[in-house]
């Protein structure tokens, strides 16, 4: 484990601020802010300078460094909860009006994922997590599901975030700050404390001599009512705690002691006490936040808890709810006034967050029977609808234009009937949720007679830019006087799932995840994950916005294309046995290409039909971003080599434009085509093809390589 | 007060971005926030942002907010009772 926080460097650093009760939430000097605007934070002290690395990635190697301390074993896979990425420095070179892309090239979240990756000679996915103040908490969830179904032996989870002019001004324009400093269920509480920090847990399967604690389950859920205030009576929240202690398959009973999301807000300290309440009854275990302590380092909360929680494991310290001197009696509850010493066998950790997005951990003493994993290849989804929007229209004008051979780059007209919804459900909404929204429509229409989806995984490889770029403009044109909150709300990357989630009340998992030109991939991955025992049609969906300011500094693929291009996908799927002999999909391989010279070989393996590829697949979408042909083409030309494919290859960018989920929109014309069961030839200048039985692969090539593969009926 | 009940409902408007809703769908005496204009609490800090810029007066605790957001008439009547703006 590794932790970094204003509570100090280290474990032992931790322990010993945790145990003296110390209050460590100061002044704000990273960044100059107003008097009137100065507010108490969360910072790390001393960190060290480290060239251009954003804080971010500074905090987090860190904070890894000591997870990794002594593992000379490489991981399988990095997953990370991060908000924000680089955007301390993207703020300032963006104010400086810096039009140097090398500046932005630690911008994207998914960086800090991918940045450990190269580190720690990952050879599986750098996934990253971006569910606002619940990230942290549910990479842990992710990376223990990757262990229970034998995708992973070793991962590396965390999550992190740094100070930033986004969250600051951000969470003060919501008034959700305590100009006091955070005091977490205290009767005069007022808000928040933003803070930073980093958390890492080495997670392993195999070795529980050697283990810490345990992570014994999970459990997501989403309130699905707004995008930032909790659902009132913490009924989010409550579902999610359930949904950890079935997962750890344990009764309220077994918890001795509840480390809170506590925030120090009215409204979360009073939902998270009402479904404490509700769950625990009369029999409340210990209680307490250390919001009070260490302030809200948002992605990096969940994460940071769940190795406080491992701490308590092992030494019984339950550290006080830091801040509170007088408890609101509205609630009802006693959290820990003085840092107490007890044993405690099992710990449940909240983490909830902006969208809704709700998660509970379950840790133990290690050496408990902990449920074992099934171990197997999780079976394929059944493709109930699917509907993708391009610069030429939405699924009915895309595969039109396609069948002519003409190209669907460019932007989405902001004036036609693709994003054209409701006026009032979408005035707050730019162009990234409303792409979104209108996708998960068009999808749940095209699954006719199907129940709305339960669970949302959404991928973007940038989030909303247009809301991102919209606070920061207002932000310094008002000399920082005037953050919008309503940007501040949309700028979030998980924002766009959580629309989806109110729309169709979906409660189950919300997942958003950000990586580049891998996040639609990574959101099919955080479903294959979560999908289990979930009987509701779910939808995965990929997407991403132009945005001339922006796109282009972001995303080397952006800035080699002709043109700005957006566009999405998006899938409702199940794993309901009812839909045996529907069309199928399914992620078969995700690896790191810089990690392993036989990564295409290895791709083959994973489908386990090397020389036979041609037999099982008629035709392949190769997604090789324009920012790195010479290496998506090379590892094309070697997977033709070594397995002898004879089929065409469409390298579809090349049709639908650069943006980051441009694979969202592949995977649904692979639906559509299979539904018709043809493909135009047109696309590769031969004869339209048959696809028989034969399925088509989906590839992302490029410093990862995934493999989906999709089956007609 | 009435030129002020004016151009408070076009600012709103606009700052809120209520694309079907005109000035004339305003009623002053009508709850404000939760009621048929389907304003909520992220809008009542975005008119937060807008009166401090527009008028100077700062509203920063919910308390207060709950008060003078109940309707558009104490939402004037404050504006016009602690603008500096005004006031000159």
């Amino acid at each position: 484990m590794g932790i970094v926080s204003p509570l100090g460097m280290g474990l032992t650093e931790t322990r010993a601020a945790l145990l003296n009760g110390q209050r460590r939430l100061g002044r704000l000097t990273v960044f100059e802010v107003a008097a009137d605007k100065s507010m108490p934070v969360g910072q790390v002290a001393a960190l060290p300078e480290a060239g251009d690395l954003p804080r971010t990635h500074v905090l987090a190697r860190l904070a890894a460094a000591q997870a990794m301390a002594g593992c000379e074993q490489a991981v399988d896979a990095v997953i990370m909860g991060v908000t924000t990425g680089g955007m301390f420095l993207t703020e300032k070179h963006l104010k400086a009006g810096h039009g140097n892309p090398e500046d932005y090239k630690w911008h994207g979240a998914g960086t800090v994922a991918e940045d450990l990756a190269a580190l720690y000679h990952c050879r599986g996915p750098a996934l990253t997590i971006s569910t606002a103040c619940s990230s942290g908490s549910v990479a842990v969830k992710i990376g223990l599901e990757m262990i229970r179904s034998g995708k992973a032996g070793r991962v590396l989870v965390g999550g992190v975030d740094s100070l930033c002019r986004l969250t600051y001004y951000g969470f003060l324009s919501l008034q959700l700050i305590d100009p006091q400093g955070a005091a977490p269920f205290a009767r005069n509480r007022r808000g928040m404390t933003v803070a930073e920090g980093a958390a890492m847990l080495l997670l392993a399967g195999d070795e529980p001599e050697k283990a810490l604690a345990e992570i014994r389950g999970g459990g997501l859920s989403c309130d699905a009512y707004h995008p930032t205030a909790p659902h009132p009576e913490g009924l989010g929240a409550l579902a999610a705690m359930r949904a950890a202690l079935a997962d750890a398959e344990i009764d309220p009973r077994q918890v001795d002691y509840v480390n809170l999301h506590g925030t120090g807000t009215p409204d979360n300290d009073r939902a998270e006490a009402k479904a404490v309440r509700a769950l625990f009854g009369d029999h409340l275990p210990l209680l307490s936040s250390i919001k009070g302590a260490c302030g809200h380092s948002l992605a990096a909360s969940g994460a940071i808890e769940a190795v406080v929680a491992a701490m308590t494991l092992q030494d019984g310290l339950v550290p006080a709810n830091t801040g509170c001197v007088e408890v609101d009696p509205e609630l009802a509850i006693r959290p820990v006034q003085t840092p107490l010493h007890v044993p405690i066998g099992t710990v449940l950790s909240n983490s909830f967050g902006f969208g809704g997005n709700n998660a509970a951990l379950v840790l133990a003493k290690p050496g408990q029977a902990g449920r074992e994993g099934c171990g197997q290849q999780a079976e394929a989804f059944s493709i109930l609808g699917s509907a993708c929007i391009t610069g030429r229209g939405d699924t009915e004008k895309t595969t039109a234009a396609l069948r002519q051979g003409v190209t669907c780059t460019g932007m989405i007209s902001a004036e036609g009937p693709e994003l054209k919804l409701p006026a009032r459900d979408i005035r707050r909404l730019k162009r990234l949720p409303r792409l979104t929204l209108s996708l998960a429509q068009a999808a749940h229409q095209d699954a006719e007679g199907s129940k709305p989806p339960q669970a949302v995984f959404f991928g973007t490889g940038w989030g909303a830019l247009s809301d991102t770029h919209a606070f920061l403009t207002r932000l310094y044109a008002t000399n920082e006087q005037f953050p919008s909150p309503t940007d501040f709300t949309g700028s979030v990357h998980n924002a766009p799932a959580g629309q989806i989630a109110m729309w169709f009340k979906a409660q189950g998992p919300n997942l958003t995840t950000t990586g580049g030109d891998y996040s639609f991939e990574q959101a099919l991955l955080a479903a294959e994950l979560c999908a289990a025992g979930l009987d509701d049609p779910i939808l995965v969906a990929g997407a991403d916005e132009a945005l001339g300011a922006l796109s282009g500094l972001f995303d080397p693929s952006v800035r080699a294309a002709k043109e700005l291009s957006d566009g999405g996908g998006a899938l409702v799927l199940t794993r309901s046995a009812a839909t045996a002999g529907w069309p199928r999909l399914g992620l078969r391989f995700y690896a790191n290409a810089g990690q392993s010279a036989e990564v295409m070989a290895e791709a083959l393996a994973a489908l386990g039909c090397g020389e036979k590829l041609s037999e099982r697949y008629g035709l392949i979408l190769a997604g090789i971003p324009a920012g790195g042909r010479a290496q998506g083409e090379s590892q094309l030309a070697e997977l033709s080599a070594l397995s002898g494919f004879k089929g065409p290859v469409v390298d579809y960018r090349k049709w639908i434009g650069e943006f980051a989920s441009a694979s969202a929109v592949a995977a649904v014309l692979a639906v559509k085509w299979l539904e018709q069961g043809t493909v135009p030839g047109v696309l590769w200048g031969g004869a339209d093809l048959t696809l028989d039985s034969k399925g088509i692969l989906l590839l992302g090539l490029g410093p990862f390589v995934t493999v989906v593969e999709l089956f007609g009926s | 007060m009435e030129v002020l009940l004016q151009e408070l409902k076009s600012k709103i408007i606009e700052a809120l971005n209520l694309p079907d809703i005109t000035p004339a769908d305003f009623k002053e005496d009508e709850q404000l926030v939760g009621g048929p204009l389907g304003i909520d609490s992220i809008d009542v800090l975005e008119m937060v942002m807008m009166i401090e810029k527009e008028y100077g007066v700062i509203i920063d605790n919910k308390e207060l907010g709950q008060k003078v957001f109940a309707t558009l008439k104490t939402l004037a009547a404050y504006i016009a009772e602690n603008s500096p703006r005004l006031r000159n």
